[in-house]
């Protein structure tokens, strides 16, 4: 299963925050700042795959091929941000790589040409296009189109406020890694 | 009104550049106005800007109460935000969950789907037992709601509410089971119930085997990649209990593995072909060997394909998941897997080496770790953390700075470009890795793969430069906080591994005491350790040993004495420093004892200089604030006054007639105080061969006058002068106890050459042996400690060197040898200590001690090329029989270790569970089969299992109350001696404890008839846990309980003689008494 969704830009400041098991706020912040290290010092041409922080680094080594213990951190860096998946060994560490795809698709197609700003100032909408993926910490939804009508169905999705401006913005192409 | 909307929190924050800390503490207290205002829109306003602030770090459990008037609201807005804030700032111990129950179940029945799906994704991350029963049969209903999207999410919020309460999949597996096997159901609904019977299923695979059929028509119809991976995890689980499903798997693995365009799919097949053992049970048969070549050569190509570092670091994590069973497999690409460890990425070179360690052999072993030194050498030392950027979040934890560059935000979220990939610096820990994984490779199965020890040797120094540099700066010097963090440092294990090649391997002992000498040089100090901080520091300890013990080999034992004895090391950790003081003397021996030179006035000289500059140094290190070091650095300051003053009184051949004799006590005593048994390696266990001696007992005091024996030592030290004489005869000539040996076995040659064993028994019934009624153990350790005290006394007497062991004083017969000759022979001391005994029952058979004759292994190079140098390395020493016997022993234990472990894995698992974890194993003890909760035969062992441990609990429970009875007994017993029968007191007591025992029987009358039902298992099983989870206190409580009730049971002496058997019966017994 998968046990928490992490969303941060470049410096680490978070976006979105989503632990699927209760976690103390201090703890939170510890996990998201190891994670963010990690994740930092790695070059743009290495593979999607972290080692465990130390917060996560598990206390004894245990035989057994499955267990409850998170042993996989993926991440994917589009732009300014950064999603992180930690889950357990009964995901596919490549399919998790096309489930955050499917989650920036589908941010990108709510917001049209999605970036940073859209989601700091729509966090709730953020929250809502996981809940329709991912909930309690097991994926229930991949299909694009099924995600997007989901989120739509509970109301109109707020834009950007109009005094924000954005830059010379052209088209959103999904270049996937 | 509210001040600002979340916009206005936002934009505020980005105005704010470098003060956000205040921005926030003020926007925070608003919010705090807010939230207790009757306006549900400002409440809600809030509590969304609180979550915002939340993410950052903000603490915003005191306003659980508020997220819940706003989950109340009828407005979907203000639900939205309020769930969402439960959702983020509910933890376990959240005291308005019990409110929020029936709001969840009002919700849950309404009508308006979004509000449903809110509740539903709300449930999993707010779930208790108590509230998961409640919700149980609501969640139920919603299980046939008309659109699929509640369904789905339905479905997955049963399955957490089963991890906490797993009654739960009793009555909603069958439904469950239902929807998946309903053709005509919504395709993501069954992707969603996939995707949970996966998570289920690696925990109970045989409940699942029933559903293959309907999962095989899932996976071939294809359609859905994550589910059809999710299909094929979880056949990789069920094939091993069902070998024919192998066959049937088979066609269609293949043809998605040839056919599909999804990268995450193919390696999933492999990977499931691979775990699932699909390959040894279709080996011979077409198939099968087709599928064998087909995924290993896709396996291969996914190493070797270009710019997709992602499948490069997939495809080493499925060679490592079968290099248990498949070796060979793993072995045929050893070469595509060797490239890895240079790998540009460090999770891939990381993986790699996890892979490489089991690859090696003699062959390779060299060139796989030349290039991993040269992968450390290449690198440079700079830290991860230098980019103080990088570093932020480290050390202020993460503050929601006002955004620096907008432009660069506004920049839509695609897929960076890929830059150019310049080799980054290596981390710390990987850096550390790397070293102990070459220190694994070389060193596996006592060095069996090592053929040329001399280059090993250089690469162990080569290593001690590569040393990261340790992280805490403040170890160097800072005594004990250093010495705890020194001992788990890289640079010890290379050190201990120089140390292991010096003692095992003799043929190199001189290059590696060359090696211990470059790496002890003071002058080469900045050369060996290039790293910043103490990275290398923890190898001089063990250098500083093979100097000592090896100063012989030293190709310049003096350029050695001057950097041991340098001012600068008194500033090393005390641990080090202690070892440094060991080697001193010893170093000093091999340069002064030289017996063949004549005296002559420039030895002297150089003698007396040497000396002095040693007595400089040992000077101020007694004051040391480490006790270790303090006591060495007495011990042998004293010993070169001795040796100075040894040296100066001896007449040099010039002052006398032609040839003078050097001082004895350099050439003789000082030596012999540190030569004499070589020292050979021990095996781990052998220690744990040593019998124990049956009448050891280690409850009765030692000495029982033990407050006596310090007086007289005191008064013995005052009328010292007086019977100086005798007291030095009787030093002289006692013999040797056990116990002293035992007692002082760490430098055991200083101790022994005090005690010459050819002594006169005369002086034995002197007034020191005034306790002669005391075991022989007593007047032992009262000697050694009198003899300490004496060696104290005369420590300034030079001629306390008994003249006998000077005459026969060759160099062959150690005073270690002469006791162990004469405790051999008729004056055999039965109260030697057992390690000696047992030594000498081997001794014998192998004549003459010495690294040769221990067992000796060598590495295997038959049939390979012959190396240039045959090493011999010394095996472990152990008792009673050779190597063999020891791995065997070493093994027994290993194993007894992991049956214990495996025993206690269950109730360990939930003590250290990791943070992120959601423990499942409740889940493990419930049957998911038809006819769930009978005892049907394909759930016999499992049901088997449940029911010995159910025993286990008892019969503990029935200890616990037998010692509860036995306590209360005693307790009742004191109390009658206190109180004398018949007063009011008593009556109270039982009052008291009648009412108690109300309360308990209506519990335990709950239990009594459930045991018997279904529903009793609930009950029971949640009793069970809790007890497990328990803290003491809770235990504690119990503890009492069953003492109250006990204490009602009033005069029936006779009955609380009886201790209870098991709970059932002390249940009964008391409800038999309440009846009464």
């Amino acid at each position: 299963m998968i046990n928490a969704v992490l969303v941060f830009n470049n410096n680490g400041q978070p976006r979105l925050t989503k632990f699927y098991t209760q976690l103390d706020t201090a703890v939170q912040q510890r996990l998201l700042s190891e994670i963010f290290t990690l994740v930092a010092a790695r070059p743009p041409s290495s593979c999607n795959f972290l080692p465990l922080p130390p917060l996560l680094a598990p206390s004894s080594r245990t035989s057994t091929e499955h267990n409850d213990a998170p042993s996989l951190v993926t991440y994917r860096h589009y732009a300014t941000l950064y999603f992180i998946l930690i889950s357990t060994s009964t995901e596919s560490p490549l399919a998790l790589l096309d489930l955050v795809q499917v989650y920036v698709e589908a941010l990108d197609r709510l917001f049209e040409n999605v970036c940073e700003l859209d989601l700091i100032f729509n966090f709730e909408t953020l929250h809502a296009v996981l809940a329709e993926m991912i909930v309690g910490g097991v994926v229930v939804e991949t299909g694009l189109e099924k995600v997007v009508e989901g989120v739509r169905a509970q109301g109109r999705v707020a834009k950007r406020p109009v005094n924000e401006t954005r830059g010379g913005l052209s088209q959103g192409i999904w270049a996937g890694r | 009104m509210f001040e600002k909307d979340i916009y206005q929190l936002i934009r505020g924050l980005r105005a704010h550049k470098g003060a956000e800390r205040d921005y926030i503490h003020q926007a925070l207290a608003e919010c705090r106005r807010e939230v207790r205002t009757t306006d549900l829109d400002a409440k809600a306003t809030a509590l969304l800007k609180l979550v915002y602030l939340e993410m950052f770090g903000h603490d915003m459990s005191w306003t659980s109460f508020n997220v819940l008037e706003v989950m109340s609201s009828a407005k979907f807005n203000h639900k939205r935000v309020g769930y969402l804030a439960a959702v983020q700032s509910f933890r376990p111990d959240t005291e308005v969950l019990m409110l929020a129950e029936n709001l969840l179940k009002k919700d849950l029945g309404g009508t308006d789907k979004a509000t449903i799906a809110l509740v539903l994704t709300t449930i999993p991350h707010v779930v208790s037992p108590a509230m998961a029963n409640s919700l149980l049969g609501d969640l139920l209903t919603r299980l046939g709601h008309s659109s699929p999207a509640i369904r789905k999410k339905t479905i997955v919020t049963l399955y957490r509410l089963a991890l906490v309460y797993p009654e739960t999949l009793r009555p909603a597996w069958p439904r469950i089971k239902e929807r998946l096997l309903d053709e005509d159901e919504d395709p993501s609904v069954t992707a969603a119930i996939v995707n949970v019977v996966c998570e289920l299923g690696w925990r109970r695979p045989q409940d699942f085997l029933p559903l293959a059929p309907r999962l095989f028509e899932l996976l071939t119809a294809g359609g859905n990649n994550w589910m059809a991976i999710k299909i094929i995890k979880l056949f990789s689980t069920l094939t091993p209990l069902e070998p024919r499903l192998v066959k049937k798997l088979l066609p269609p693995l293949t043809s998605i593995i040839k056919t599909t365009p999804a990268m995450s799919l193919l390696y999933e097949c492999i990977n499931g072909i691979i775990q699932g053992g699909v390959m040894e049970a279709a080996e011979g048969t077409m198939e099968g060997d087709e599928v064998a070549r087909l995924c290993v050569n896709k396996l291969r190509a996914m190493l070797v394909v270009e710019g997709d570092p992602n499948l490069r670091y997939v495809a080493l994590l499925a060679f490592a998941k079968i290099t248990s069973s498949h070796a060979d497999i793993v072995a045929q690409h050893s070469d595509v897997i060797l490239e890895c460890i240079d790998d540009p990425d460090i999770s891939i070179r990381t993986r790699a080496l996890d892979l490489v360690v089991g690859m090696i052999n003699a062959n390779n072993l060299q060139g796989v770790v030349e290039r991993l030194l040269k992968q450390l050498r290449s690198a440079g030392q700079a830290p991860i953390t230098a980019d103080p950027a990088q570093d932020r979040g480290m050390h202020s934890g993460i503050e929601p700075l006002a955004d620096d560059d907008d432009a660069d935000m506004q920049t839509t979220i695609r897929a960076k470009e890929a830059k150019s990939g310049q080799a980054p610096p290596l981390p710390e820990d990987y850096r550390t890795s790397v070293i102990e994984r070459i220190l694994e490779m070389c060193s596996r199965e006592t060095y069996a793969h090592m053929n040329d020890f001399e280059w090993y040797i250089g690469a162990l120094v080569e290593l001690v430069k590569q040393c990261p540099a340790t992280t805490g700066i403040g170890s160097f010097g800072s005594h004990h906080e250093g010495s705890a963090k020194e001992a788990s440092s890289i640079a010890d294990a290379v050190g201990d591994e120089l140390l292991n090649v010096a003692v095992r391997v003799k043929a190199v002992r001189p290059e590696a005491a060359a090696a211990a000498q470059s790496l002890l040089l003071f002058d080469r100090r900045e050369e060996m350790f290039p790293a910043a901080g103490s990275g290398g520091q923890g190898v001089l300890s063990p250098a500083a040993f093979i100097a000592g013990e090896y100063a012989a080999l030293l190709p310049s034992a003096d350029a050695v004495l001057t950097s041991l004895a340098h001012s600068s090391s008194a500033q090393l950790p005390p641990r080090t420093l202690a070892n440094y003081l060991q080697a001193i003397p010893k170093v000093f021996a091999v340069l002064t004892s030289d017996q063949q030179a004549a005296w002559t006035s420039a030895r002297r000289t150089n003698t007396t200089l040497l000396i002095a500059r040693l007595l400089h140094f040992l000077e101020p290190l007694t004051l040391h604030p480490d006790l270790e070091v303090q006591e060495r650095a007495v011990e042998y300051l004293d010993l070169m006054r001795l040796a100075s003053e040894a040296a100066s009184n001896q007449p040099t051949s010039e002052e006398g007639d032609g040839y003078a004799e050097p001082p004895l006590l350099l050439t003789q005593a000082i030596p012999s105080l540190f030569t004499g048994m070589e020292l050979n390696p021990v095996a781990a266990a052998a220690l744990r061969k040593v019998p124990l001696p049956e009448d050891l007992d280690l409850d009765e005091p030692i000495n029982s006058d033990l407050q006596m024996l310090l007086q007289q030592a005191d008064d013995d030290a005052s009328d010292f002068d007086s019977g100086q004489a005798d007291e030095v005869f009787r030093f002289y000539n006692d013999k040797p106890s056990a116990a002293s040996i035992s007692q002082h076995h760490q430098k055991p040659a200083a101790d022994l050459l005090l005690d010459p064993p050819s002594s006169a028994q005369g002086s034995r019934s002197s007034s020191y042996q005034h306790d002669a009624e005391t075991s022989p153990l007593d007047r032992a350790a009262a000697k050694a400690r009198q003899r300490a005290e004496r060696r104290e006394r005369y420590k300034d007497d030079p001629y306390y060197i008994d003249p006998e062991r000077d005459g026969s004083g060759t160099s062959t017969p150690t005073p270690m040898h002469n006791i162990l000759r004469s405790a051999n022979g008729e004056e055999l001391d039965v109260d030697a200590i057992p390690v000696m005994e047992l030594k000498l029952e081997a001794a014998p058979a192998e004549g003459e001690r010495s690294a040769a004759a221990a067992a000796t292994r060598r590495a295997p190079l038959l049939g390979r090329k012959v190396p240039k140098r045959r090493f011999e390395i010394a095996g472990d020493e152990t008792l009673e029989g050779g190597v063999e016997d020891d791995v065997v022993s070493a093994a027994a234990v290993n194993a007894g270790r992991t049956k214990a472990a495996a025993a206690t894995a269950a109730a360990v698992s939930r003590a250290k569970k990791s943070l992120l974890e959601v423990d499942s194993s409740g889940l493990s003890s419930l049957s998911l089969s038809d006819d769930a909760g009978g005892a049907s035969g394909r759930n016999g062992a499992a049901n088997q299992l449940d029911i010995e441990r159910r025993r286990a609990e008892e019969e503990e429970m029935a200890r616990a109350i037998r010692e509860v009875e036995r306590l209360r007994l005693e307790m009742q017993r004191a109390q009658e001696r206190i109180q004398p029968r018949g007063v009011p007191e008593e009556g109270t007591v039982v009052r008291r404890s009648r009412r108690k025992k109300v309360k308990r029987v209506e519990g335990l009358a709950g239990d009594g008839d459930g045991d018997g039902g279904e529903g009793g298992e609930v009950t029971k099983r949640k009793k069970k846990k809790k007890r497990k989870e328990g803290e003491a206190g809770e235990a504690g409580e119990e503890v009492v309980e069953v003492e109250e009730a006990g204490d009602g049971d009033g005069g029936g002496e006779g009955e609380k003689e009886v201790p209870a058997k098991t709970k059932r019966k002390k249940k009964k017994r008391q409800v038999t008494f309440e009846e009464a």
